[in-house]
C-alpha cells in the first residue's frame, strides 16, 4: 500500500481510538458517579432515602444496585427515562410517589434475588409474599423508623 | 482540528466539574434542622409578627380555624360531648349520655364540648360555662391556673406575679385590656423561641417534672421534642392544695407512673395535711349524688400514648399530627394539628406505612376506636350505677350490715377508682387509638371496680337496695341532657330529674361575662 507507516491515517486510527477510550472511560465513570449516593441525594427531595441508605446496611453499595437493572442494555435506557422524569418530578415541585411504581418496585425486588439468590436457593420465599421488603420491611429506608430518623425541613 | 479537541477535552473536563459539584457531597447523617435569626424579640407572644418570615407555617397554622369537619368519632365540631340526642352542631351520634350525671356538683356538668383547632382556645375558653360568668363581683369562681394551657402570655404573667398567680381568679385576666383573645392563643411562643424558632417549654408543670425526673431540655433528643412540646398542655393535672406547693399551682401526677393505676395511687396522697402532718388523700370534688370524693381526669394524651404501639416505638405526636408536606418545592411541618382521619388519603400515617392504603389504615383506627367507644359507654353505666348504689347505702335507713362503715369506705373508694378508670379513656382524645390495649383494659377494670362498688354498697344495706338497684339503670338514673349554670338557678328545672334535684339553686344572677366584656349588674331594684 502507499501510506507510510506514520502517515495520517494512523495518526487518525491512534487518535480516534485514544479518543473513543477517553470517552468511554468518561462515560463509565459518569455512570457509575450517576449511580451513586452522592448523586442522587444532590436533589433534597432524596434526603430521607440518602439518609437512611447511609445509615443502614446496604451503605457501601450504590443507589442503583438496587434501583436500575444490572444488565447494562436495560440500565442504560431506565437510567435515562428514571432521571429524566425525575428532573421534571423536581422541577414542578412534586413529591416521591408513595408507594413506588411497579416497575422501580420490580427492578428492586429482581435486585434482592440477584444477591441474595444462594440464601434462598431451598426455600420458595417468593412465593408467599410478592417482594422480599413485605418481611425485610426496615430494607425500605427504615420506614417504620420516627420521621426524626429520617428527614428535617428544608429551609 | 486541535482546537476541536482542546474544546471537546475542555466540554468533558466542564462536564465532569458539573457532575462532580452536583454530586461529590455525601450527605450528612446528622439531620439538623434548619436554624434561624428571626429579629423578632424573645418575648414576643402573638402570631402575626411571625407571619411574614414563615410564611408557609403560618398558612398552615390558620387551617387551624376549620371547624365544621367531623370524622366517625371526632373531628373539629364543638359539639356538647354528653348530646346524643341532637344533631350537629349541638350533639353528635357518638356521644357519651352520662358525662353530666357522672361529673354532677363538678363544673364540667355544665358544659362540656369537642375541641376545636388551637386558634379557637382562647374564644373557647371565653364562652364555656364551666368558668362563672354569672356572679356579681366578676369572679369566675376558679383559678387563674385555667389560663395555663391556653396562651404563652402566661410567661409574662408569671414573670410578674410568680407563684401568686396561680390562686388569683381566673377572671381577673379575662378583660380585653388583659389578653388578645385572638393573637395570643396557643401558637407560635407555646413551642417555640422566637428569636431562633427552635423548640422550647413555656410550660412550668412540665419544666417542673423535667426537673423532679432528673431531665434537661438541653440534652433531650430532637424526637422527644416533638412529643414534649404537645406533653405541655396534652396531659392530665391538678390544682396542687396549699399545704404540699404554691396554692393552687398546676402539677402533672406522674411520679409514681403513667397509668390509671399508678395516677390512682398517686392521688391517695398530695390533698390536704392532716394532724399527723401526712398528706392525706386529693379530691377534685364532691360527686353531689353519692358524696364520693372525685379525681378528674383530663385529656391524658400524652401518658396514654407514650407506651402505646406508636409511642414505645419512638413515634413521636408531631409525626401523625404535624406531618411534613411539601409546599411550593419547600418540605415544612404542617402546622395543622387535627385529626389525621380528615385526610382522604391518610397522608401522615403513609410516611411510615408506605404499603397500606388509606382505607385501610382508616379501618384499622375504627376497629379500635368502635370497641373502645362501646365498652366506655358500658363503663359509664356500670359507673351511674355505683354511685346510685352509694348514694342508696347513705340514705338507708333500715337493717345495716355489722360493718357497714367498712363497707361503705371501700364502695367509695371503688366508685371513685373505676371513675378515674374510665375518665382516663374518655377524657382521651383518640378513642383508644393511641393505646388500644391500655384503653380496652382500663374500660374493663372500670367496670369491674364499679361492679365492687355496687356489691359492697348493696352488702352493706344486707341487700335491702338491690330491687332498686335491678332495673336498668337507664330508667331509675336517666341521662341529664341539659344543665348549665343559667338553668341551676331554676328550682323547677331541677326538680324534673332525680339527680339534679340533688343540686343546690343557684341564686338568680343575671350573666354578667359575655365574652372578655363585664357588665356589672344594675342596682338591685328587684
Amino acid at each position: 500500500m502507499g501510506t507510510s507507516r506514520n502517515g495520517p491515517q494512523l495518526k487518525w486510527l491512534a487518535g480516534g481510538i485514544a479518543a473513543g477510550m477517553v470517552l468511554l472511560g468518561v462515560m463509565a465513570w459518569a455512570m457509575t458517579v450517576t449511580d451513586a449516593r452522592p448523586f442522587c441525594s444532590s436533589c433534597h427531595i432524596m434526603q430521607e432515602a440518602a439518609v437512611t441508605h447511609k445509615t443502614g446496611t446496604h451503605a457501601r453499595l450504590a443507589c442503583n444496585e438496587c434501583h436500575a437493572p444490572h444488565n447494562l442494555l436495560a440500565k442504560l435506557p431506565f437510567k435515562a427515562q428514571e432521571g429524566l422524569r425525575d428532573v421534571v418530578g423536581n422541577l414542578t415541585g412534586k413529591d416521591i410517589p408513595r408507594p413506588l411504581s411497579m416497575r422501580t418496585r420490580d427492578v428492586v425486588n429482581a435486585n434482592c434475588m440477584a444477591c441474595h439468590a444462594q440464601t434462598n436457593i431451598n426455600v420458595a420465599s417468593m412465593d408467599a409474599k410478592p417482594y422480599c421488603v413485605d418481611c425485610h420491611r426496615s430494607v425500605a429506608h427504615m420506614r417504620t423508623k420516627p420521621m426524626s430518623t429520617r428527614m428535617v425541613a428544608h429551609d | 482540528m486541535t482546537n476541536r479537541i482542546f474544546s471537546f477535552a475542555f466540554c468533558v473536563a466542564a462536564l465532569s466539574t458539573v457532575l462532580l459539584a452536583a454530586g461529590c457531597q455525601d450527605v450528612s447523617t446528622e439531620l439538623a434542622p434548619p436554624t434561624y435569626k428571626t429579629g423578632i424579640p424573645d418575648t414576643e407572644l402573638r402570631f402575626t409578627p411571625f407571619k411574614k418570615e414563615f410564611p408557609r407555617e403560618y398558612a398552615s397554622y390558620m387551617k387551624n380555624n376549620e371547624d365544621t369537619v367531623m370524622t366517625e368519632y371526632k373531628g373539629s365540631v364543638p359539639f356538647h360531648k354528653n348530646d346524643g340526642v341532637n344533631p350537629l352542631p349541638k350533639g353528635f351520634k357518638h356521644a357519651q349520655p352520662y358525662l353530666k350525671n357522672l361529673w354532677l356538683g363538678y363544673p364540667f356538668m355544665y358544659e362540656y364540648n369537642e375541641t376545636r383547632g388551637h386558634t379557637h382556645a382562647i374564644d373557647d375558653f371565653l364562652h364555656i360555662d364551666r368558668i362563672n360568668r354569672f356572679s356579681s363581683d366578676g369572679k369566675g369562681n376558679m383559678p387563674a391556673t385555667c389560663w395555663n394551657c391556653k396562651t404563652p402570655r402566661m410567661m409574662e404573667w408569671i414573670r410578674e406575679y410568680g407563684d401568686d398567680f396561680w390562686a388569683k381568679d381566673v377572671n381577673e385576666f379575662r378583660g380585653k385590656d388583659k389578653i388578645n383573645a385572638m393573637e395570643e392563643s396557643i401558637s407560635c411562643a407555646t413551642c417555640h423561641d422566637p428569636a431562633t424558632m427552635e423548640l422550647r417549654l413555656y410550660s412550668e408543670p412540665l419544666r417542673d417534672w423535667l426537673k423532679r425526673s432528673g431531665q434537661d431540655w438541653k440534652t433531650i433528643p430532637r424526637n422527644t421534642k416533638r412529643t414534649l412540646v404537645c406533653a405541655q398542655c396534652h396531659v392530665e393535672y391538678y390544682f396542687a392544695h396549699k399545704d404540699n406547693a404554691p396554692d393552687k399551682k398546676p402539677i402533672f401526677p406522674w411520679d409514681k407512673g403513667f397509668g390509671p393505676e399508678e395516677i390512682y395511687q398517686y392521688y391517695k396522697e398530695h390533698g390536704p395535711k392532716g394532724a399527723d402532718g401526712k398528706s392525706g388523700p386529693f379530691t377534685d370534688w364532691v360527686h353531689a349524688a353519692s358524696k364520693v370524693n372525685m379525681i378528674k381526669m383530663q385529656h391524658p394524651d400524652f401518658e396514654t400514648f407514650q407506651d402505646g404501639p406508636h409511642g414505645a416505638a419512638g413515634v413521636a405526636c408531631a409525626d401523625c399530627h404535624m406531618q411534613y408536606v411539601r409546599d411550593d418545592g419547600k418540605k415544612v411541618s404542617s402546622h395543622w394539628l387535627t385529626s389525621p382521619l380528615k385526610d382522604p388519603e391518610m397522608r401522615a400515617c403513609r410516611q411510615c406505612h408506605a404499603d397500606k392504603t388509606p382505607e385501610f389504615l382508616r379501618e384499622r383506627v375504627l376497629y379500635t376506636q368502635k370497641r373502645t367507644y362501646q365498652q366506655l359507654l358500658a363503663a359509664q353505666e356500670m359507673s351511674v350505677k355505683a354511685h346510685e348504689a352509694v348514694r342508696l347505702a347513705n340514705a338507708h335507713t333500715g337493717d345495716r350490715a355489722p360493718n357497714y362503715d367498712a363497707l361503705m369506705e371501700e364502695a367509695r373508694d371503688m366508685v371513685r377508682k373505676g371513675q378515674i378508670f374510665w375518665d382516663y379513656v374518655s377524657a382521651e382524645n383518640s378513642f383508644g387509638f393511641h393505646n388500644p390495649a391500655k384503653s380496652l383494659h382500663t374500660l374493663g377494670k372500670s367496670a369491674e371496680f364499679s361492679q365492687r362498688a355496687v356489691d359492697l354498697a348493696t352488702q352493706a344495706t344486707m341487700f335491702a337496695i338491690a330491687p332498686a338497684l335491678a332495673r336498668d339503670i337507664k330508667e331509675t338514673v336517666p341521662p341529664i341532657l341539659e344543665l348549665s349554670r343559667a338553668k341551676q338557678q331554676d328550682a323547677r328545672f331541677l326538680e324534673q330529674h332525680p339527680w339534679t334535684k340533688l343540686l343546690p339553686v343557684l341564686p338568680p344572677n343575671k350573666q354578667t361575662w359575655d365574652g372578655q366584656a363585664f357588665t356589672p349588674p344594675s342596682a338591685p331594684s328587684m
